[in-house]
């Protein structure tokens, strides 16, 4: 992963190049200088020295070999999870947790091609219903109520 | 060591079937999450915690202490059944476990792997039990600098679970210490990196990030690989062992368990590197090395007894010194820290009320991992065969509570799935999330103790290698990083040899 390698390497250092400048607002006269800045500006050199030798140990061709790939339609398949998880959380506070997180494991089951209804159905209902008794009525911890519960 | 706090704290914690209860619980989500392979102790530990809120600290922690134990135990399950270890820990257990399980005797493997773990577990429990004290006496009279030294040799463990590459731990490290700068800077409370954020002010809160890590991580990555993953079915009988296959086995099991138990209490080493030495031993000790491997109940015995004993011996230096003996014990320190209570040698001090039983609960779930894990082994195997599509999305589902209820708050979702996709990436990457664990845990530590103590010495690092202990850490620690690094190097160099006879093989 050569190419990987050097690219990630130059977004290191150029994100040690931005901590170092950004974090020397917090400079405070403390004595001896050992201020707010301090440590963040160590640790931006020390990433600087790191990715340098990522770069370097990239050009002298000692990157690792790539191993499993990211599967193009497998990426696809989760970035639509993510946006199915997002609308979750929306949906929590209108409909309340229970009802929302019933929905949100229908909907990503049957996304990710679930046979069996039945199955389906009871698992989603099960796990929604067995999450929401335990914070509410076990553990007393509120979670989002809305129109529904 | 306080007797008689020890004693009531037994009797507090094995006679109230409440604590049973929740030992159970925990025990059997532990060996749950072990079976099913992908699923880490770590993040099972991780997904637990948020669950611990609303209990009673002691209840809540050895709950996550049943499953720590399960958690490794149930490794084997997987590893015997179906030749892929449900924990990295359980991999020397494959060796042989799974070449009986191809005979037909998975049963009699599984028993064994129970027996060898409990026994293996309560040894690592015991000495844990009795060694902890002591060493957090001496730990008492520590000051910044030497904190700050302990926490340098903390996060010398960065190499060892750095895995093929080193530089890419280390960054993984250094990314994992910048993370920790965000919030209130510890000594000057000036706001640091929240770009007007009224949520960043109190920094990235440590159970999001743990979950994001270990939780969404591994959830995206099976959404992403859930239509190409083969089904395995497994199937078993019997599983009590006979005695006298038991009797056969104990030396192994002894000899294992005290190993597994030191190398455990070494920061950085863990279970898995605890479970293949202790293989290694077995079989280079053994009267009959040449029929390791091909399915021998020591061959099962060895690896779950060193994995088992590991547990006890990695909660000493966490305990005792506040630094974490592996991930999973990294993640036990966030959650003592989150219950309010600081690992190291003020919590024998200040808080003998959790410490002891802490030792009584790690103690009896040994005895319930080895009642759940004879009684049901035939359930737990059956778990291997839940349809991943219904498994990962209430996985999912968990991380995202998990993420919410710590401070019912959304952003701390948004944050924990940030994380989780940063860590998605990194894994094809190389980059190791465990670093990132140790440096969020170690982080605030190594700041505060390295800025106050150059205050003390008026700038003068040298503070650092002139005061006795504080120098025997930093060069300790060194000296684990330089074998560590070897070791890494040694063991590259095989596999990289072992890949080229693999090509030319397919060559010729």
């Amino acid at each position: 992963m050569k190419k990987e390698d050097i690219g990630t390497g130059i977004g290191l250092l150029i994100l040690s190049t931005w901590l170092f400048w950004y974090v020397g607002r917090y400079r405070v006269k403390e004595i001896y200088g050992y201020g707010p800045d301090f440590f963040p500006r160590v640790l931006a050199v020390m990433m600087a020295v790191l990715g340098l030798s990522l770069i370097i140990n990239a050009l002298l061709g000692s990157s690792l070999k790539m191993g499993d790939r990211i599967d193009p339609k497998g990426f696809v398949r989760l970035l639509i999870s993510i946006v199915i998880c997002i609308g979750y959380l929306f949906l929590t506070k209108l409909l309340g947790f229970a009802t929302a997180t019933f929905v949100f494991l229908f909907i990503l089951m049957t996304f990710l091609k679930q046979k069996g209804l039945f199955m389906r159905l009871c698992s989603c209902l099960g796990t929604a219903l067995t999450v929401w008794a335990i914070f509410r009525y076990f553990l007393i911890i509120p979670l989002p109520e809305g129109w529904l519960f | 060591m306080q007797f008689d706090l020890l004693l009531a704290a037994f009797g507090k914690v094995m006679l109230d079937p409440i604590n049973f209860f929740f030992v159970f619980i925990g025990v059997t989500s532990g060996i749950i999450v072990g079976v099913l392979p992908g699923l880490t102790a770590t993040m099972g530990v991780a997904l637990l915690i948020p669950f611990t809120f609303g209990l009673d600290p002691v209840r809540g922690l050895i709950m996550l202490l049943g499953l720590f134990s399960g958690g490794i135990y149930g490794g084997s399950i997987s590893a015997i059944l179906i030749g892929v270890p449900g924990t990295p820990s359980a991999a020397a257990t494959v060796l042989d476990g799974h070449v009986m399980g191809k005979r037909g005797l998975a049963g009699k493997a599984i028993g064994m792997a129970t027996i060898a773990s409990f026994f293996g577990g309560t040894t690592g429990a015991l000495i844990m039990t009795f060694l902890s004290p002591q060493i957090a006496k001496i730990a008492l009279k520590f000051g910044p600098p030497e904190f700050f030294a302990l926490a340098f040799f903390g996060l010398g463990i960065i190499i060892t679970v750095s895995g093929k590459s080193i530089l890419k731990g280390l960054i993984s490290g250094v990314f994992g210490l910048m993370i920790t700068t965000i919030g209130f800077d510890p000594l000057s409370g000036c706001p640091r990196l929240t770009f007007g954020s009224l949520e960043l002010l109190g920094g990235i809160t440590f159970i999001p990030a743990l979950i994001g890590l270990f939780g969404y991580s591994q959830v995206f990555q099976g959404i992403e690989k859930i239509l190409t993953l083969p089904f395995v079915k497994s199937e078993l009988k019997n599983v009590i062992p006979k005695l006298k296959e038991i009797k056969g086995v104990i030396k192994t099991m002894v000899k294992s368990a005290l190993m597994g138990t030191f190398i455990g209490a070494v920061p950085g080493t863990g279970c898995d590197i605890a479970a293949f030495v202790s293989y290694g031993e077995a079989r280079r000790s053994s009267k009959y090395p040449e029929k390791f491997g091909t399915g021998i109940l020591e061959g099962v015995a060895a690896p779950e007894a060193g994995n088992n004993g590991a547990t006890g011996g990695a909660m000493i230096p966490m305990l005792t010194l506040g630094v974490p003996g592996d991930a999973v014990t990294a993640v036990l320190m966030g959650a003592l820290t989150i219950h309010n209570f600081q690992p190291g040698p003020l919590l024998f001090r200040d808080h003998p009320e959790v410490v002891y039983p802490i030792f009584a609960g790690m103690i009896l779930a040994q005895f319930v991992m080895l009642g759940v894990g004879l009684g049901g082994a035939r359930f737990f195997a059956s778990i291997i065969n839940i349809d991943r599509r219904i498994l990962t999305p209430i996985i999912f589902l968990l991380c995202v509570v998990g993420s919410y209820v710590m401070r019912f708050s959304f952003f701390d979702v948004g944050v924990s799935l940030i994380i989780g996709i940063i860590a998605y990436f990194m894994n094809y990457y190389g980059f190791p999330g465990s670093p990132i664990l140790l440096a969020l845990i170690l982080g605030p530590m190594v700041e505060q103790n390295m800025r106050r103590s150059l205050i003390i010495s008026h700038g003068d690092p040298l503070i650092f290698v002139t005061r006795p202990i504080s120098a025997a850490f930093i060069f300790i620690g060194i000296f684990i990083m330089i074998t560590s690094y070897y070791r890494i190097k040694r063991a590259m160099e095989r596999e990289g040899k072992k890949d080229l006879m693999a090509e030319k093989e397919k060559v010729d």
